[in-house]
């Protein structure tokens, strides 16, 4: 026991230096950004930088489009990843080999050449709209960009890989034999889906989901190239705050809520997990 | 308490700072700008001279903003002698006090634009916002046309940046040149809505507005004038443009020997072959007076301060700006959210 405790000490001197490091040059600077939020201009604490965003909630109201748009894209990757993620774990070991090669490349693409890709595909003279015009499906260009549309394809490709990853991950553990064992019970294959191979993958699922959720919600690049600029998002506001006015104190104000409302949601998903598991 | 430590820590990081370039003879000083053309310009027009006169070289660095200046002020470590700022930047930067007063006697500058010679900077570089299309498209004469969705059918792109969008509504609304400040943001962001299914995009990056209209993704656009005059298949007109002016600041606290460097470089950008040299680059034109007959006769009606061109638009009120700035674009973040 003592030799175990040891050990850990000993352990743990191997890992002070990153500790400093992440202590000093991380946390110290976001503690120090936080606290600008209730420092007033002639110093001291005040709360008006809070007090100004409920005056005029036009902060608050792109926060919540914001989520909305986090909560859209996570859903719509939950309804890509989960059948590719179920796809792949049925090929055979190459071909998963090879599928996962294709789910991971796009990872070492920067994200403004993918996002600008998009344009020469949906664009009004891209790939797709020329296709779709010669084969007479549609007389004039479809609008797929610079909308919320637009925005949730460019998302949808960039986090894929953070849900279907964990989620691929987490199928392949799963026990052949369990689906074989509740089909001898004589299940038929939609049952043994839904209450045993779903129930199985909850987990996974709903990390990566909320993985995607709170990645959504520092997206600054796609929105402001396929959303045309006119999908608003926090980040975009904060860079104004920030860089253009520069107003550090309602930046700090705003990140502060935003990161409350993102444990919150954590806080949230940790309790129905628990009690899932319960 | 852990602001007075930072602070001391700021001190302690600026006395080294002090002490680097006075150990040694200045070989170099560093500016911050916008990059790309603009910044090969500021190379060929004016930092060549400038090094091959005193020997220190020029290093750019690129892109700045505002964010950027306060942080290094705020941090005590001066790493640029200089920082390119909007006319609007500029005043906000003199309001927080991020910026030093120019020595004009010391800079004896050649003749330029009075707008141009500021007190807190050297405005080096005209650039226009103006109106530009796709020739394929029924040309606009004015604002007017522009703003007619009806007899002008086509998409629209325009800056998503309130300072260079509200007031051509407002033109269009027939709001006189010299009658649109204070602007009315109101009624111009009511003006833009009123045609929101016609607006496309709402652009960040001065190279999209042109990318869009060749793609044929919008017809018109409100884009930046050295953006779009030698593209050739576009059309664009200075009719109604917004002259502003892009400013080369002396960063607050530099060390004397760069800011004494930097009134030699401020005497280079005044000289007009300099200007010339530098509009050869990109389509942007220096504040001489007497830059007009040095630039290539088959290209003058490019540049924002030919005198043609200069005649037909109206000037940016950075001031008003600096002080409604803020409001403006809450107003703004509102109307993008109804768009």
């Amino acid at each position: 026991m003592a030799a175990i405790l040891a050990e850990r000490r000993h352990g743990f001197g191997f890992v002070t230096p990153l500790l400093v490091v992440m202590l000093a040059a991380f946390n110290l600077p976001i503690l120090y950004m936080l606290a600008l939020g209730f420092w007033s201009k002639q110093g001291g604490f005040t709360t008006e930088h809070y007090a100004a965003l409920f005056d005029a909630p036009i902060y608050l109201r792109v926060l919540a489009n914001t989520l909305r748009i986090s909560v859209v894209a996570t859903l719509v990757n939950v309804a890509i990843g989960y059948p590719l993620a179920y796809w792949m774990r049925g090929l055979s070991p190459r071909a998963q080999f090879i599928a996962v090669a294709c789910v991971i490349t796009p990872f070492w693409i920067s994200i403004l050449v993918r996002t600008y890709a998009w344009i020469v595909v949906l664009g009004n003279n891209g790939m797709v709209n020329r296709l779709l015009q010669w084969t007479g499906l549609t007389d004039a260009p479809v609008s797929f960009l610079y909308n919320e549309l637009g925005v949730m394809i460019g998302m949808a490709n960039v986090l894929l890989p953070f849900l279907v990853l964990p989620l691929f991950a987490a199928m392949l553990r799963i026990d052949d034999r369990l689906m074989q064992a509740a089909a001898s019970m004589g299940a038929p294959p939609r049952t043994i889906f839904l209450k045993v191979f779903l129930p199985l993958t909850m987990p996974a699922l709903a990390s990566g989901a909320l993985l995607v959720f709170i990645l959504c919600l520092g997206f600054y690049v796609t929105p402001a190239i396929l959303g045309g600029g006119k999908v608003p998002m926090i980040s975009n506001l904060l860079d104004f705050l920030i860089n253009q006015i520069p107003r550090w104190e309602q930046a700090s104000a705003v990140s502060t809520i935003l990161l409350v409302v993102t444990l919150l949601i954590f806080a949230a998903y940790r309790a129905l997990d628990r009690k899932v598991g319960a | 308490m852990k602001r007075r430590t930072l602070l001391a820590g700021a001190a302690a990081l600026r006395l080294v700072a002090v002490i680097r370039p006075a150990s040694a003879q200045l070989r170099e000083m560093r500016m911050v700008e916008s990059g790309g053309k603009s910044g090969e310009s500021i190379d060929v027009g004016y930092a060549a001279p400038f090094t091959a006169k005193t020997g220190i070289r020029l290093v750019r660095e690129s892109p700045g903003n505002l964010g950027k200046l306060q942080a290094m002020i705020a941090s005590g470590r001066i790493t640029a002698a200089s920082f390119e700022l909007g006319s609007g930047t500029m005043v906000q930067a003199r309001k927080l006090g991020l910026i030093e007063k120019l020595d004009w006697a010391a800079i004896n500058p050649m003749p330029m634009f009075p707008e141009a010679k500021n007190e807190f900077g050297f405005g080096y570089q005209y650039f226009s916002t103006i109106m530009a299309w796709r020739k394929a498209a029924k040309a606009p004469q004015n604002w007017v046309d522009f703003f007619n969705t009806k007899d002008f059918p086509g998409k629209r792109a325009i800056p998503d940046y309130p300072a260079y969008a509200i007031a051509f509504a407002l033109l269009s609304e027939g709001v006189p040149q010299d009658k649109l400040f204070p602007l009315d943001v109101d009624r111009g962001l009511k003006k833009l809505l009123s045609i929101r299914r016609d607006i496309s995009v709402l652009w960040k990056a001065g190279a999209q507005a042109p990318q869009l209209l060749k793609d044929n993704e919008v017809q018109y656009a409100i884009a930046w004038s050295g953006r779009v005059v030698e593209e050739p298949d576009l059309a664009y007109s200075f009719n109604g443009g917004m002259a502003d002016l892009s400013f080369i600041c002396t960063v607050k606290g530099a060390p004397k020997a760069e800011q004494e460097a930097m009134n030699k470089l401020y005497y280079e950008m005044s000289v007009p072959e300099n200007q010339a040299k530098a509009a050869g680059v990109i389509a942007y034109t220096g504040p001489s007076p007497a830059l007009d007959p040095l630039l290539p006769k088959d290209k003058i009606g490019m540049f924002p301060t030919a005198k043609a061109n200069k005649d037909v638009q109206w000037v940016q009120n950075a001031e008003w700006w600096a002080e409604n700035g803020e409001s403006a674009n809450k107003k703004w973040e509102e109307f993008k959210l109804s768009l």
